[in-house]
C-alpha cells in the first residue's frame, strides 16, 4: 500500500470522478498466493518451450551436418548441465500439461453446436490417458524399444 | 447554488418498482428522458434479496378469480378488491415480460415456466427461479433497463426532500454522497420507489437500506401514510441476524417443529387448517410465538427458536429448489438443511402500509407517485400473501410509470429559480447537520427506537404497550434534534446518511404507532391482545395518518373498496 | 457473551480532503463468536469511529456492496467469518479499483464494463406479450445458469492480474455476464457481443490465471465463462473464415 508502488490505471472509468480518489493498487500478495503462483509458474513455462525449441534446430542441424556432428552434440549432451536442464523440462512440462488438463474441462461450452458437453470426469480420463499414452509411446521411442 | 438538472419524469429508487416504471415511461414515449435517482446501484436495491417467488396464474387448474379472492381472503378483507382484480389480471402479463426479458425462471420438462406452493395460495402459482427469485429479477430489470439510453441514472444520490412549487410535486433534493454536493434533479412528476422501513425494528430480514426514506420525504410533504399499523412478520428468520429463510421451503413441503418434534400446525389450531405449513404469514407468525409462550420453544443463544425440517426433502431438491436456503443455514447459523433441522423465529419483513396512492399510484400531491413496498395501493390490505410483493413491483410500478407520465404531459415546467432555491435551502441544513455538534449518537437513538418498537409493535401488540411506543418515539424525535456527528468530511459521509436515514425511520416510526393505537380490533398481521377479534362494524377501514410539524401524526379513516366478496371469517 | 474475543482490526483509511495517500487506522474490540468481518466494521462505525465509510446492505451474500480485501485477499465482509481469522485482522478495499474513500472503491468504471457487453436480451423480432413465455428446457437454462449468479461484488476484479496490467480488460464479471446471454436459448445477440469480445480488452486478454473463480463467493465461475467465450469465437472465427455469412 506504500506510494512506491506503480500507478495503474485498473478499474478507473473512462472520465474521472468529480472527488480525487487513490490510485489503485496491484491484487495483495502477488505472486505469493491463491492461484498466483501456479499462473506465474506456469506462463514461466514458456522459457522450457522456447530453449526446447532450439535444441530441436540444433538437432536438425546436427543430423543435417554429418555423423560427425550427431555424435559430437550427443556427448555435449552427456554434460551435467544438459541433463539437469532436461530433468527440469521433463517436469515443468508434465506439470504444465496436468495444470492445463485440470482447467481443461471448464473451458468447454455446455454445447458445440449440436453437440452437448460429456461430463467432467470424461476429461480427466480422456486427457490423462492420452497424455499417459502419448508419453509412454515417445518413451519407448526415444529408449529404442520400438523403432 | 445546487445544480438543476431537468429530465422528463424522476423516479427515486432503482428496485424492482422503480425500474418497471422506468421502463414503461420510455417505452411509452421515445421522447422523453427519466432520471433514475437511488441511494445505492440498483442491483444493490433489496428487491435482490427476495427469495421465494412471483405470483400470477399459469396453470390450467388455476384462475384469476382463486388469485383475486386468496389475496382479499389473505388481506383480512382490507385490500381494495378494484385492485387486487387489475393486479392479478395483469399479473401474468408482467411475469411474461420479465421472461422476455431474460429472467432465469425454473423451468418444466416440457421447457414451460414451473410454479411452486405458497402460503395461503390455493394451488401454485408462485413463478420461481430458484430460491434467488428478487436476485433474478432485479437483475433481468437492470440489465434489461441498460439499453435505453433515455433512462439515465444517479447512482447513489441520497433524496432528502421532494421539491413542490405550486402545490405540484417536480422534483427532488439530493445529496450526492460521492461529493457532499447538493443536486435538484427536477421533472414533471415524481415516483417514490423506495421500498420499507424495516430498519424501525431491530430484529428484520431487511437490508441496511429499508430505512422509509419515500414514506418519510411524502409524510412529511402532507401526503398521508395509510395502514402503517400493519407490518408482516416473515415466519421463518434466522435468529440473531434475521436473515430470511425463504417461504418457499414450506411451499417444497419443509414442516415446523417445537421442541417436542411435534409439527404444531398440524396438532394444535392456529387457523390454518388442512393448510399447515401453507397457511398465511400473519397466522404462522403467532403460531410459532404462542408454541415458544407454552414453553415448547428451543433456547439457543440469542433466545428461543423453533425448527424449520427440510430433511424429509433430500439433498437433491433442497440444491435445486432451495440451494440459497442451504447456503444461508451452513453461513450463518452453521447447520446445513439436508443434515439437520434450522433454527428460525418470526422476523419483521414487509410493510403492507405506505404512501397511500390511488390504483394509478397517484397521491394526494399532484405530480407525487408511489409504486412497491413503499405506497399502499391497498392490494394487501391487513396482511400480504407471500409471492405478491415482487410481482406488485411490477404491475404498479408499470401503471404508476405510465400515468406519470400522463400527469407529466399535461402540466407545466415549473419555475427553475423557485425549485433551485428549496435545493439550496435543503442543502444548507444538511451542510449545517454534517459534523454538527450534540450530545446524542445515531446508535445511540436507533437502539431506542428499535427497543421501543419491538417492545410496542411486535407480532402481538396491546394498548398499553403501543401507548407508550407513541409517546418514545415522539421523544426521539425530540431527542434527534440533539443529535452530534463527528465526521466532517463532504466526501462519501456514510455518517451523514445515516443521520438522514434515522430522521426517516422515526417519522415512519410515528405513523405506525399512532395507527397501531388507534385499531382497537384485530386483523390480519395487527394482533391486539386487548380485541382479539375483528370488529368490521368499526374497523372496516384504512387507516391514514398525517404528518404535523412540531407535534403528534393526525389519525383518519378510508373507505376500503369492496367488490364481490363480503367481509366472512377468516379460517382456513 | 461466552467465546468473546478480542481482535485487532487494521482498516485502511482515506479521506481525500485529509489525506494524500491511504494510510491505516487500528481498532482493538471485542468481537462476537458469530460475527462476520462486516459485523466488525459496523460495530466500529457505531461504537468506536462514526468516520469509518464503507458500503453494506443486505448482509445475507446477495446484495453485492461489501466486498473488500481481508487479509489481502477479495472476500464479501457479511460472507466471511471472523473466527477464519488471528488476533489481527487487515481490512483493506478492493485492490485493482481507485478509492474514493476509507474502503469504498470507485465503480464507474465496472458499471462502462459491465454495459460494454450488452447485457440484455437481443431478439430481431420482439416476442409479444400474447405468444406467451418461450419454452426453454432445463438443459437449455442449465447451460447458462451458473453464469446468471454473478451478484456484481467485484472480488474477481480485485483478484485478477490481467486487470491490473490491462486497463481495457473487460474483465470476468462481465464477461461472464456477457457469455450468460450468448448461452441463453431466448438471446440472438451473439454476433454483436462477440464484436465486443474479440475487441482489444476483450476475452483474449485473458491469460487464464483462474484466480477470478477461487474467489468468487457465488460459484459462478467467471474463468469458466472467458475460456468458453474464446473457444465459441475461434470456431464462430474460423467457420466465418470457411462458410461466409454475408452482409455482416
Amino acid at each position: 500500500m506504500s506510494n512506491a508502488r506503480p500507478r495503474l490505471d485498473a478499474m478507473r472509468p473512462s472520465q474521472p470522478g468529480p472527488t480525487r480518489t487513490a490510485d489503485p493498487r496491484p491484487p495483495d500478495k502477488f505472486p505469493g498466493r491463491g492461484n498466483y503462483l501456479g499462473y506465474v509458474l506456469f506462463g514461466s513455462c514458456g522459457v522450457f518451450l522456447l530453449l526446447s525449441s532450439i535444441l530441436v534446430l540444433r538437432i536438425v542441424w546436427a543430423l543435417a551436418a554429418g555423423e560427425a556432428a550427431w555424435n559430437d552434440l550427443m556427448a555435449q549432451f552427456q554434460n551435467p548441465i544438459y541433463v539437469a536442464y532436461h530433468v527440469l523440462a521433463f517436469v515443468g512440462l508434465v506439470w504444465f500439461t496436468l495444470r492445463f488438463f485440470s482447467l481443461f474441462p471448464k473451458t468447454q461450452p455446455a454445447k458445440i453446436g449440436p453437440a452437448p458437453r460429456p461430463p467432467d470426469a470424461f476429461f480427466a480420463v480422456a486427457l490423462n490417458g492420452a497424455f499417459a499414452v502419448v508419453t509412454a509411446a515417445l518413451a519407448a521411442i526415444l529408449w529404442g524399444a520400438v523403432l | 447554488m445546487a445544480e438543476l438538472i431537468r429530465h422528463d419524469l424522476v423516479i427515486v429508487g432503482g428496485g424492482a418498482a422503480g425500474l418497471r416504471a422506468a421502463i414503461a415511461a420510455v417505452e411509452a414515449d421515445p421522447d422523453i428522458t427519466v432520471a433514475l435517482v437511488s441511494k445505492v446501484y440498483p442491483m444493490r436495491s433489496h428487491t435482490v434479496s427476495a427469495e421465494g417467488g412471483a405470483a400470477a396464474v399459469a396453470r390450467e387448474d388455476d384462475s384469476l378469480e382463486m388469485h383475486a379472492y386468496d389475496t382479499v381472503k389473505g388481506s383480512d378483507f382490507l385490500g381494495d378488491q378494484d385492485v387486487i382484480q387489475y393486479f392479478v389480471e395483469q399479473a401474468p402479463r408482467e411475469l411474461t415480460q420479465l421472461e422476455h426479458w431474460g429472467c432465469p425462471w425454473s423451468r418444466n420438462e416440457d421447457g414451460t415456466v414451473s410454479t411452486r406452493a405458497f402460503g395461503g395460495m390455493t394451488t401454485k402459482r408462485t413463478w420461481y427461479a430458484t430460491d434467488k427469485v428478487g436476485f433474478h429479477l432485479l437483475h433481468s430489470l437492470f440489465q434489461a433497463s441498460m439499453q435505453f439510453d433515455r433512462i439515465v441514472r444517479y447512482d447513489e444520490i441520497f433524496v432528502s426532500k421532494l421539491l413542490v412549487d405550486g402545490g405540484v410535486c417536480r422534483g427532488v433534493a439530493g445529496l450526492e454522497v460521492r461529493t457532499g454536493e447538493m443536486k435538484a434533479i427536477v421533472g414533471g412528476a415524481v415516483i417514490l420507489t423506495t421500498g420499507g422501513a424495516g430498519k424501525a425494528w431491530p430484529f428484520t430480514t431487511n437490508g441496511n437500506i429499508k430505512t422509509g426514506d419515500g414514506m418519510a420525504l411524502a409524510y412529511r410533504e402532507g401526503v398521508p401514510l395509510k395502514d402503517m399499523e400493519f407490518v408482516q412478520y416473515h415466519p421463518t428468520g434466522l435468529p440473531g441476524t434475521g436473515i430470511l429463510i425463504t417461504e418457499a421451503t414450506r411451499g417444497e413441503g419443509g414442516y415446523l417443529i417445537n421442541s417436542d418434534g411435534e409439527r404444531f400446525l398440524t396438532t394444535r389450531d392456529y387457523g390454518v387448517g388442512s393448510k399447515a405449513e401453507l397457511g398465511p404469514r400473519d397466522m404462522i407468525s403467532r403460531a410459532i410465538v404462542q408454541e415458544i409462550a407454552a414453553g415448547r420453544g428451543i433456547e439457543g443463544a440469542h433466545g428461543q427458536f423453533v425448527h424449520l425440517d427440510l430433511r424429509h426433502l433430500g439433498e437433491e431438491k433442497i440444491d435445486t429448489r432451495l440451494p440459497f436456503v442451504r447456503l444461508l443455514g451452513r453461513t450463518y447459523v452453521g447447520v446445513d438443511p439436508v443434515h439437520e433441522p434450522i433454527p428460525i423465529r418470526p422476523v419483521l419483513h414487509y410493510m403492507m402500509g405506505g404512501v397511500d396512492t390511488d390504483i394509478d399510484g397517484a397521491t394526494d400531491l399532484p405530480g407525487l407517485y408511489a409504486a412497491g413496498e413503499v405506497a399502499c395501493v391497498s392490494m394487501n390490505g391487513a396482511n400480504r400473501l407471500g409471492s405478491n410483493s415482487l410481482t406488485e413491483c411490477l404491475v404498479f410500478g408499470a401503471r404508476s410509470g405510465q400515468h406519470a407520465l400522463g400527469f407529466v404531459k399535461g402540466s407545466d415546467a415549473g419555475s427553475d429559480a423557485a425549485l433551485s432555491a428549496q435545493a439550496d435551502e435543503e442543502g444548507g441544513r444538511l451542510e449545517a447537520l454534517r459534523g454538527k455538534k450534540g450530545s446524542e449518537t445515531i446508535a445511540g437513538l436507533r437502539q431506542e427506537l428499535h427497543d421501543t418498537m419491538e417492545a410496542g409493535m411486535g407480532v402481538y401488540r396491546e394498548q398499553g404497550g403501543m401507548a407508550k411506543t407513541v409517546q418514545d418515539v415522539q421523544q426521539l424525535k425530540a431527542r434527534y434534534a440533539d443529535l452530534g456527528l463527528a465526521d466532517q468530511s463532504k466526501v462519501f459521509n456514510t455518517e451523514l446518511v445515516a443521520a438522514l436515514e434515522l430522521r426517516n425511520l422515526l417519522d415512519v416510526a410515528e405513523a405506525n404507532s399512532i395507527a397501531g393505537l388507534q385499531r382497537k380490533e384485530s386483523r390480519g398481521a395487527h394482533a391486539c391482545s386487548d380485541y382479539p377479534t375483528r370488529n368490521d362494524a368499526e374497523y372496516l377501514h384504512h387507516s391514514l395518518v398525517y404528518f404535523n410539524e412540531g407535534g403528534e401524526g393526525r389519525y383518519d379513516k378510508k373507505d376500503v373498496t369492496l367488490g364481490r366478496w363480503e367481509p366472512e371469517e377468516r379460517k382456513y | 457473551m461466552e467465546g468473546e474475543t478480542k481482535k485487532t482490526f487494521v482498516v485502511t483509511r482515506f479521506d481525500p480532503d485529509q489525506d494524500e495517500a491511504p494510510r491505516t487506522d487500528t481498532y482493538e474490540i471485542t468481537v462476537q463468536p458469530d460475527w462476520k468481518v462486516l459485523d466488525a466494521l459496523n460495530h466500529i462505525k457505531d461504537h468506536v469511529d462514526p468516520t469509518l465509510s464503507h458500503r453494506w446492505s443486505c448482509r445475507m451474500a446477495v446484495c453485492g456492496s461489501c466486498g473488500m480485501n481481508v487479509n489481502g485477499e477479495p472476500k464479501l465482509t457479511c460472507k466471511d467469518a471472523l473466527s477464519d481469522y488471528g488476533d489481527t485482522v487487515e481490512v483493506a478495499p478492493l485492490a485493482n479499483f481507485p478509492v474514493i474513500r476509507d474502503l469504498v472503491v470507485e465503480m464507474e468504471g465496472f458499471m462502462e464494463k459491465f454495459k460494454a457487453v450488452k447485457p440484455w436480451i437481443m431478439v430481431a423480432k420482439e416476442r409479444a406479450i400474447e405468444e406467451g413465455t418461450y419454452r426453454q428446457s432445463p438443459e437449455e437454462l442449465d447451460a447458462f445458469k451458473q453464469f446468471s449468479m454473478c451478484i456484481n461484488c467485484m472480488l474477481c476484479y480485485s483478484a485478477c492480474p490481467v486487470v491490473s496490467a490491462e486497463p481495457d480488460f473487460l474483465g470476468p464479471a462481465a464477461i461472464a455476464l456477457g457469455h450468460r446471454y450468448n448461452q441463453d436459448s431466448r438471446d440472438e445477440g451473439n454476433a454483436e457481443r462477440n464484436e465486443v469480445f474479440r475487441d482489444d480488452g476483450g476475452v483474449f486478454a485473458c491469460s487464464f490465471a483462474n484466480e477470478c473463480s477461487e474467489v468468487c463467493p457465488k460459484n459462478v465461475d467467471p474463468s469458466g465463462a472467458v475460456q468458453q467465450a474464446k473457444l465459441l469465437n475461434v470456431i464462430d472465427w474460423a467457420t466465418g473464415l470457411v462458410v461466409s455469412r454475408g452482409g455482416k
